[in-house]
């Protein structure tokens, strides 16, 4: 056993029912004997921010491109001095990360040289170079989007591709070809999300530490306000809706429709029917592209479904907005009063501030992180929503292909293999049509083999994993440990308490005091998107993480509590806007709270009180 | 000159009349802070009773003292002492005394309304307020015989066998130190303490840092209690709170007609002594008495019994804070731009150890 009470990697015991996780991911994902030393030495946690779940073997793909980007553009590229990438291993469909331990003296000096003269270029010249970025970002998810995969196996080629010159290379080509294409742009798109994710951190942290040096008393939280910006890409598929929702009411036939009851398709056959509803339909195309190209979710996982495949989400939100316009409601959030209250805040600190040298330095680092920071929050869209959103289009046709040919039973279960492992299905199919006629595939052993791994990734949900393995570290450089996951010696500290926490036995929760404000009342826990139709007004938000997806929820509920997230999490940024409570980051909000138990939510300190059980 | 002169006529303008506690209230009440009304015995008022004939055997009994023998001191102290209480005010002064008691009686509708004696000593006198005495503050007093008997207390004061060595110590004419006495409305604390415009453990000026207890501030000021704590920030008005297990608290005791130390009742001993919201109001008023001195303040306070919020919350007093406000104003951030600062944190680890 480690001394500080979390086990070793290679101790952990899995139960019966997760034989065979291993085969799922590849290979280096798994903690082995040859690099046991190393591994041991390391302090690996469950990363429930990006991988709560159980991983879906293609899913991990995002998880590959990151390990590699965020970590190349801290060691290789920017040269974050005492800091070293994150590395990331699999543990029973559970995915750990850690810091890497620093890297020797000598090579912190090297790297400091480095620092200086690129981390300073991109700082003076970051609006700039956000617009050379979101170009080329945005040309990649178009290009993502034009990959042609082929929709069948043709039974012979068509004659355009023999005349005038035969082509060369036929359908078993274009789906292997089209398959590495996608992943190519994935891995590549991962590549550009980094860019300046780093920097955006790092400008945060160092702005967190001048505020503290100035004011050693002020709170995450008021932090997280002076450097939140109103204008945020990620809030722009909220906006448009409201946008929509205000075009439609004011056209009665239009926000009748909206308002009924029939299923999101219903609605687009009905709205067609009318030219106002055609000109309706002409705004939400318009607004469709790119801006509901959003998850429901995180974005992280297939299953959550976006705005352009789960349309109840964005129409059910329209007709609540619609209701709400109705009744004389406003819908939108104030931006310019927004952003002038934050500058107002950033105004009332600096007043306090008590030398001209200060003032100046203060305001320096707060210029730095307002022009980078935004990074951080409109990277965000345009990669986890709109890019992955792509993706999982791509890859369900090459699912409905699999599914065709009998090769799969469902166009999902394309996503139970990883990334390496869906060119053997493909080249199978691509083999055997080419052999000719009446020539087997294995698609048993694929189907049994997805079968399996369905079974592994159910009993894996029922597993618990342990927060963390290994040796806790001393410190940490790695600018995202602390930022993203908020690891810090009070979080260490609270795992290792929480290695043996029985849900029922637990009467508070503490977590990060993310948005000012104390009240009491009934929990509804709510671990998917779809569950939110269930929210009533007025209950208390309770859930793994929440995202943009989420927003329109929060102008009917008065408070949130989530497992994860720090004080810049989306959850903590939106009840700040809207002003009601939010504690963040508790860890095990969702495990131990039921829908219908009471608590009261200090918005101020961070602590949730159960104060009855349902 | 006048003899009295009520707090809000005279500020720090009349501070040789009135003495700097005296003339900070009168300043409190013009920047618009609730202050308990009342008004100064002045300097004018010790000069003229001191004078003549008892001023003849004050110095001659000061001119035998020799400082370096305790005993001696002690003794002439108390002679000096008693001279000053025994002999009678002058008929103008005890009239002037009596009718401004009777005048605020009348403001509230009370007869020998209680009211807090305390002295308020001039810009000549000793510095450091710490050496005023400890015991120049008499809370509860009713009735213009005991105002009388306490304004003279006050006046005795100055003659405590340490404020007379510090004056030989340091050469100061005994001739010159002044002495004004205010009166002022005993406000019926259900809780009361005192609050710095800056958090005093770490220097933040975007705090404001209140610690009280239940009943009179004496508890709080005098450092009897552990005290409930309350950090609020000033501009989010974001509240920490550190609510102690309060077992004493000072208050009246109307059958003994004193302030008395009691304990306090199991049921409100862990309780925070004032609300969130007075705690808010509390910290709108610090923060609007450091932006009228224009320097860090450190406030006594004190919350009504009866009145309802907002109209409960008073400031008793309210003076220079010293420990940061000394300190020589050192940038923190070493002048130091964006770039060199990100570059120092870019190099430095975060320690996280367990």
């Amino acid at each position: 056993m480690a001394q500080k009470g979390f086990p070793m990697p290679l101790e952990v015991q899995y139960p019966k029912e997760l034989e065979g996780w291993e085969e799922m991911y590849p290979p280096y994902y798994i903690f082995s004997e040859e690099r046991r030393d190393w591994e041991e030495k390391h302090f690996w946690y469950h990363d429930k921010i990006h991988a709560p779940e159980p991983m879906y073997p293609l899913d991990l793909i995002f998880h590959e491109a990151w390990q590699i980007s965020l970590s190349q553009y801290t060691t290789r590229v920017f040269c974050i001095p005492p800091a070293q990438g994150v590395a990331q291993r699999m543990v029973g469909c559970y995915m750990y990360i850690t810091p890497v331990a620093p890297p020797p003296q000598e090579l912190i000096g090297e790297k400091a040289a480095l620092f200086q003269k690129r981390v300073f270029y991109v700082f003076d010249h970051y609006d700039a170079l956000w617009g050379l970025w979101l170009k080329k970002f945005r040309a990649l998810g178009e290009e993502m989007a034009n990959i042609k995969v082929p929709s069948e196996f043709p039974k012979f080629e068509p004659d355009e591709t023999v005349f005038p010159e035969p082509r060369g290379y036929y359908t078993s080509y274009e789906l292997i070809d089209a398959w590495d294409r996608l992943v190519n742009a994935m891995i590549k798109g991962w590549q550009y999300h980094f860019q300046y994710l780093n920097l955006a951190y790092l400008a945060y942290l160092l702005f967190a530490d001048t505020c503290r040096k100035l004011f050693p008393g002020l709170s995450e939280s008021t932090i997280g306000k002076l450097v939140a910006g109103a204008y945020v890409q990620m809030f722009k598929p909220e906006e448009e809706l409201c946008r929509l929702a205000r075009l439609a009411s004011a056209v009665p036939e239009v926000a009748k429709v909206l308002k009924s009851d029939l299923p999101a398709e219903k609605k687009i056959e009905a709205l067609k029917k009318t030219a106002e509803g055609n000109d309706w339909l002409v705004e939400y195309e318009k607004s469709k592209d790119p801006w509901f190209y959003v998850s429901c979710g995180s974005g992280w996982f297939h299953y959550e479904g976006s705005w352009t495949t789960k349309l109840e989400i964005p129409f059910g939100y329209l007709k609540s907005y619609v209701e709400r316009i109705e009744r004389g409601e406003k819908i939108e959030r104030d931006l310019p009063a927004i952003d002038k209250a934050r500058a107002e805040l950033a105004e009332e600190y600096r007043k306090l501030i008590k030398t001209d040298e200060d003032r100046k330095s203060f305001d320096d680092t707060y210029k730095a992180v307002r022009t980078i920071y935004k990074y951080a929050e409109d990277h965000l869209f345009w990669v986890e929503h709109w890019f992955h959103t792509i993706w999982f289009e791509k890859v369900r046709e090459f699912g409905t292909l699999l599914v065709k040919n009998g090769m799969l039973k469902e166009t999902d279960d394309i996503f139970l293999f990883n990334r390496f492992e869906v060119p053997y299905l493909l080249e199978d199919l691509a083999t055997t049509w080419a052999l000719g006629v009446g020539v087997p595939s294995r698609a048993p052993y694929w189907q049994a083999k997805a079968e399996k791994r369905k079974k592994i990734l159910e009993a894996a949900k029922k597993w618990t994993p342990i927060p963390a393995l290994g040796t806790p570290p001393e410190e940490v450089a790695e600018p995202f440990t602390v930022m993203l996951w908020g690891i810090t010696t009070e979080k260490v500290q609270e795992w290792l308490k929480g290695v043996a926490v029985v849900p029922t036995e637990v009467t508070e929760l503490k977590g990060f005091a993310s948005s000012a404000g104390v009240v009491e009342g009934k929990v509804r826990v709510v671990k998917l998107l779809e569950e939110i139709t269930q929210i009533e007004q007025g209950e208390i938000l309770v859930c793994p993480t929440t995202n943009p997806a989420w927003a329109p929820v929060f102008t009917k509920i008065k408070a949130s509590i989530t497992d994860i997230g720090g004080l810049t999490s989306h959850a903590a940024i939106v009840c700040r806007e809207y002003g009601i409570p939010s504690v963040t980051g508790t860890g095990i909000a969702t495990s131990v709270l039921k829908t219908g138990d009471t608590v009261r939510v200090d918005g101020n300190t961070g602590i949730v009180k159960i104060l009855k059980r349902a | 000159m006048p003899y009295v002169l009520w707090f809000d006529k005279a500020g720090k303008e009349a501070t040789s009349l009135v003495g700097g506690k005296n003339a900070s209230l009168g300043e409190l009440m013009r920047a618009d802070i609730p202050v308990p009304p009342g008004f100064s015995v002045t300097t004018e008022a010790y000069l003229a009773f001191v004078s003549g004939e008892l001023k003849e055997k004050i110095e001659k009994i000061l001119s035998q003292i020799d400082p370096t023998d305790m005993a001696s001191l002690e003794e002439k102290s108390q002679n000096i002492r008693q001279l000053i209480i025994d002999i009678p005010f002058p008929k103008k002064i005890q009239e002037e005394i009596a009718s401004n008691y009777q005048a605020l009686c009348q403001v509230f509708d009370t007869p020998e309304m209680p009211v807090a004696v305390r002295s308020s000593a001039t810009a000549e006198d000793l510095p450091g307020a710490s050496f005023a005495g400890q015991q120049d503050t008499f809370l509860w007093v009713q009735g213009v015989e005991e105002v009388i008997e306490k304004i003279k207390l006050c006046m005795a004061s100055l003659f405590t066998p340490r404020a007379i060595a510090y004056r030989v110590k340091m050469g100061f004419s005994h001739e010159k130190v002044l002495i004004s006495v205010g009166v002022q409305k005993m406000v019926n604390a259900r809780a009361a303490g005192v609050m710095f415009t800056l958090n005093p453990i770490n220097g933040d000026p975007s705090k404001v840092v209140i610690e009280g207890n239940w009943g009179l501030g004496e508890t709080v000021v005098g450092g009897f209690c552990n005290p409930d704590k309350f950090v609020v920030d000033k501009v989010t008005l974001e509240i920490q709170r550190e609510i102690s297990l309060k077992t004493t608290e000072c208050v009246f005791d109307p059958l003994r007609k004193e302030v008395v130390h009691k304990d306090i009742p199991p049921e409100r001993r862990e309780i925070q002594c004032i609300e969130d919201q007075e705690a808010l109001e509390l910290a709108r008023f610090a923060k609007k008495v450091e932006a009228y001195y224009g320097c860090a303040q450190d406030i006594e306070w004190a919350i009504d019994r009866e009145k309802p919020f907002p109209f409960n919350i008073f400031m008793v007093q309210s003076r220079p804070e010293t420990v940061w406000s000394q300190k020589k104003r050192e940038p923190l951030l070493g002048k130091k731009s964006a770039y060199e600062l990100l570059l120092e944190k870019a190099l430095k680890p975060i320690k996280i150890g367990v």
